[in-house]
């Protein structure tokens, strides 16, 4: 980095545009946000709003379970992308980066159309069970959509690249040489990649958690789809709040406990990788 | 009348933690000059300062006679040699080169012929439409000199220039460099941590420590002479020592060499000091010698580890005074491991240097 | 180190990630309408039928001009901060980053949400104004980090070499740092313009009667239709993604960016 000095003024001309936009095209929008999760429209400040979430049964639930699937989203992520991120480390640049733009593809594709093809394989007269009927393993349709297997399986279909992307840059930074040291010291495969590639990618799975975790616990369209006014998550809820029910208190309660939860995730995952350096 | 003067200069990048302070120093033209020290010392400051990259708090910089202290760096009239080079990555030898002249309107023609000329100089006429992402390391620090020498600036000046290549092209380049500087009798300002670097090429020295300067001279008077330890240290005199002071002298410094008195050349920060006092004496390996068993003479001794160098062996000896690195021909004596020895000093070349302003006189 | 059971590992996670879209392929030339697997017979049909639901068209529009519009604006005023985040350095360059990368933390729906209170607060806007500020927003991080990665790749020094042999600040930046972050400014570009046009969560509320982005006009037909015309839909914005992304992946190598 080069030192300059009096350079304020360009310095000020360079960012200001931009940070005048996002201060009050985003961050006033949130504090606005915030206010209103605390001060419903007939009254002064009360935290009813998040007492009333808390203590609703509903809500909790909701809660909850966005919690639980996004904890099993990740946790599928993790075991699915762990041995193939290795497998896509260690080949030969070219073939790589070909494979690394079939991971990319998806996530360059908007949700809708993905989810919208579990709705096929899914569905009562989709793929699944097509075949259990005609093995005869079941005599009725199946119900999968609006479960939480429909939901966990779209939203790991969706968020899987997230977990791939950072793993495999993790692991191509780990040297064949270290994996060599490690087997010529007389560890065996497992070992080496229990004890050496598993802590070296550690970065890149902390990451990688953070994005699926993150990205499941606030995705909307697969829920909406997938799990619809049956099976609520937290975005489904707070769409339900704000645009069925008009209750822009309870919503806007709802976005902050969203924001909040995402950011505590974040929070502490960084504190983690901090504290592990 | 010089031709690069530096006045007074003082830059802080911190508040009152001054890089440098009243900084002050005059090239003569087409003289090739060395700011020598390590990694922080004010050396990379100064030049950037004078480049116009950094603005001083206070000082005066005049080029060529003109005061170029407000002016910005483009209109210095000065050719810079990056230490990464900072080569165009998106152009062509040829326009790299090309850049400067074409920022001072030289008509066409003119620069074609000046850059053909100046690749020709650096051996480089073949490599003209390449990109730098297709030269060697050696390669690219030839562009650079190419493009910094071809706009005929009153200045060069050469930051690390040779720190990213390897050794045997550093001393190729190195000569390199010089041949060029002189053909041109361009004044030159050089920035390195080499001291072997800044020897081999320099017509004066300036080492350089916290900002100030230690020394200047011609490469072999502060090669032999260094005037402080911190030069004595950094021009590589290999051992260290302190030796009580027994009578000073204008020329000659009596210390106590194990026993007995020995007589140095010596410098002094503050005139002749009392007897008694610290001296720290300093001195290379190659100015001592050794021969087997134990002699009145010298110092007695005993090795403990020798490496072979080709020419020379060094061997490591442990005496009563310290333990002192000493070279010794590999044609001559061999001592092993264990060895009884005598070390003998060659004290016209050693040197005494009194730092300690509590040993004053 | 690489066993056999991870080649497999691999194949499962590329089933996983690209049958769906073979099976939205398949769906959208099947006859039947009703969805049921396998699809019998060939048809054309949907393809037409999206052709013709001016809902999807009307939005395609909408969607295309935002996502350029968007990532246009994000980058004329995030490329400015990239460079005062590579090039500077200064004590609130920590908040600066923070500021910019803010908008991936916070949940797109709930930005959403939020722009439309505060929008309505403001007054009357229109839904394009909003869905344009929107977008905007959320791609600011992109560009910032995009551009911001392609000026470190760039020896800071080639400016000052470029003042040096007499060039102005200005002109070393035009003639120098400029071309050289061609390669960052595409790549932001494509991201960002994907990143919008396939956007919902953020689009969802800043909607209007009349004015949605594709997606979301996707979502609301799947409310009210259950038939292959989707998968058409699908299978055209997959060929499309796939044109633009192994185009920019070709020219750029746009894998190291996301």
């Amino acid at each position: 980095m080069i030192r300059r000095p009096n350079q304020r003024r360009t310095l000020l001309l360079l960012v200001a545009p931009a940070f005048i936009f996002v201060f009050v095209f985003f961050v006033l929008p949130l504090i606005f946000l915030l206010s209103q999760s605390v001060l419903p429209e007939d009254g002064g400040f009360t935290l009813t709003g998040y007492v009333d979430f808390f203590q609703s049964r509903v809500s909790r639930i909701v809660y909850l379970r966005t919690l639980k699937l996004g904890l099993i989203v990740t946790g599928i992520s993790v075991v699915m992308s762990y041995p193939a991120a290795f497998v896509l480390a260690r080949m030969p640049a070219r073939r790589r980066s070909f494979l690394m733009s079939l991971v990319i593809l998806p996530l360059m594709t908007n949700a809708v159309a993905r989810t919208f093809a579990w709705l096929i394989i899914l569905g009562r007269r989709g793929m699944i069970n097509q075949t259990l009927l005609s093995l005869e393993l079941v005599e009725q349709p199946v119900r999968f959509i609006f479960t939480e297997t429909a939901i966990v399986l779209g939203l790991t279909q969706l968020f899987l690249p997230l977990m791939v992307l950072p793993l495999v840059s993790a692991m191509e930074n780990i040297p064949d040489d270290v994996l060599e040291a490690a087997r010529s010291l007389g560890a065996n495969r497992l070992t080496t990649f229990a004890r050496i590639v598993v802590p070296l990618s550690s970065d890149g799975l902390v990451l990688g958690a953070t994005l699926v975790f993150t990205g499941s616990v606030t995705a909307f369209v697969t829920p909406a789809i997938l799990g619809g006014s049956r099976l609520l998550l937290m975005s489904t809820l707070l769409r339900q709040k704000a645009v069925i029910l008009f209750d822009q208190h309870a919503a806007a309660v709802v976005a902050v406990v969203m924001i909040a939860t995402t950011l505590a995730v974040n929070l502490l995952l960084r504190v983690g990788r901090v504290r592990q350096a | 009348m010089p031709h690069l003067e530096i006045h007074d200069l003082t830059v802080s990048y911190e508040k009152d933690k001054p890089a440098l302070a009243r900084f002050s120093l005059q090239i003569e033209q087409g003289e090739l000059l060395s700011l020598l020290g390590p990694s922080g010392c004010g050396k990379t400051t100064t030049l950037r300062s004078v480049a116009g990259f950094i603005q001083a708090d206070a000082g005066k910089i005049v080029i060529n006679s003109r005061d170029c202290t407000n002016l910005p760096p483009n209109h210095r009239d000065i050719g810079l040699v990056f230490q990464s080079y900072a080569l165009f990555p998106h152009l062509t030898v040829f326009h790299n080169v090309a850049f400067g002249l074409r920022m001072r309107r030289i008509p066409k023609a003119e620069v074609q012929s000046r850059v053909s000329n100046a690749l020709k100089m650096v051996g480089l006429e073949a490599f003209a439409d390449r990109r730098p992402a297709q030269l060697s390391g050696g390669q690219q620090q030839r562009v650079a000199l190419a493009r910094a020498t071809v706009i005929e600036p009153q200045v060069l000046l050469l930051d690390e220039p040779l720190s990213n290549l390897d050794a045997r092209l550093r001393v190729d380049m190195r000569q390199e460099i010089r041949r060029l500087q002189q053909q041109l009798g361009i004044t030159t300002l050089y920035v390195t941590h080499d001291q072997v670097e800044a020897m081999s090429i320099s017509d004066r020295v300036v080492v350089m420590n916290q900002g100030e300067i230690e020394q200047i001279g011609a490469p072999e008077s502060i090669f032999a002479a260094p005037e402080t330890a911190f030069v004595a240290d950094f021009m590589g005199f290999d051992n260290h020592v302190r030796a009580a002071v027994v009578s000073a002298r204008a020329e000659k410094l009596t210390v106590n060499w194990g026993g007995a008195p020995i007589e140095l050349r010596w410098r002094s920060k503050f005139g002749s000091p009392k007897p008694g006092a610290n001296a720290d004496v300093f001195f290379r390996a190659d100015n001592a010698s050794l021969s087997a068993g134990a002699e009145a003479s010298g110092l007695a001794g005993r090795v403990i580890l020798h490496t072979f160098h080709g020419n020379e062996v060094r061997y490591l000896v442990e005496t009563e005074v310290g333990e002192f690195s000493v070279m010794q021909d590999s044609a001559g004596e061999r001592f092993e491991n264990g060895a009884a020895v005598t070390l003998r000093p060659q004290t016209q070349k050693w040197i005494a240097i009194i730092e300690d302003e509590g040993s004053k006189a | 180190m690489v066993s056999r059971w991870m080649y497999a590992s691999l194949v499962v996670l590329y089933i996983f990630l690209l049958g769906p879209f073979i099976i939205i392929f398949m769906a959208s030339f099947g006859a039947n309408a009703t969805m049921a697997f396998p699809p019998q017979g060939f048809t054309l049909d949907w393809f037409a039928n999206v052709f013709e639901t001016s809902q999807f068209i009307d939005s395609f529009w909408i969607s295309l001009r935002l996502a350029l519009l968007s990532t246009i604006v994000s980058l004329i005023m995030g490329m400015p901060v990239a460079y005062a985040l590579t090039r500077f350095q200064f004590a609130a360059s920590g908040f600066v980053e923070t500021v910019f990368s803010a908008p991936i933390l916070v949940p797109g729906l709930v930005i959403g949400f939020a722009m439309l209170n505060f929008f309505v607060l403001l007054g009357d806007m229109h839904v394009m104004t909003g869905l344009f500020i929107g977008h905007t927003a959320i791609l600011f991080p992109y560009s910032v980090r995009v551009v911001s990665a392609s000026l470190r790749n760039l020896d800071p020094y080639v400016e000052d070499a470029a003042v040096s042999l007499g060039a102005n600040r200005l002109r070393g930046f035009l003639l120098v740092v400029l071309p050289n972050m061609r390669a960052g400014i595409a790549a932001a570009f494509v991201l960002g313009f994907i990143t919008s046009f396939n956007n919902v969560p953020v689009s969802l509320f800043l909607s209007g009667p009349g004015v949605t982005t594709l997606p979301v006009s996707m979502l609301s037909y799947l409310e009210y239709y259950f038939d292959p015309t989707i998968a058409a839909v699908s299978t055209l914005l997959v060929i499309f993604t796939v044109v633009l992304v192994q185009t920019a992946e070709r020219a750029l190598g746009l894998s190291q960016f996301v």
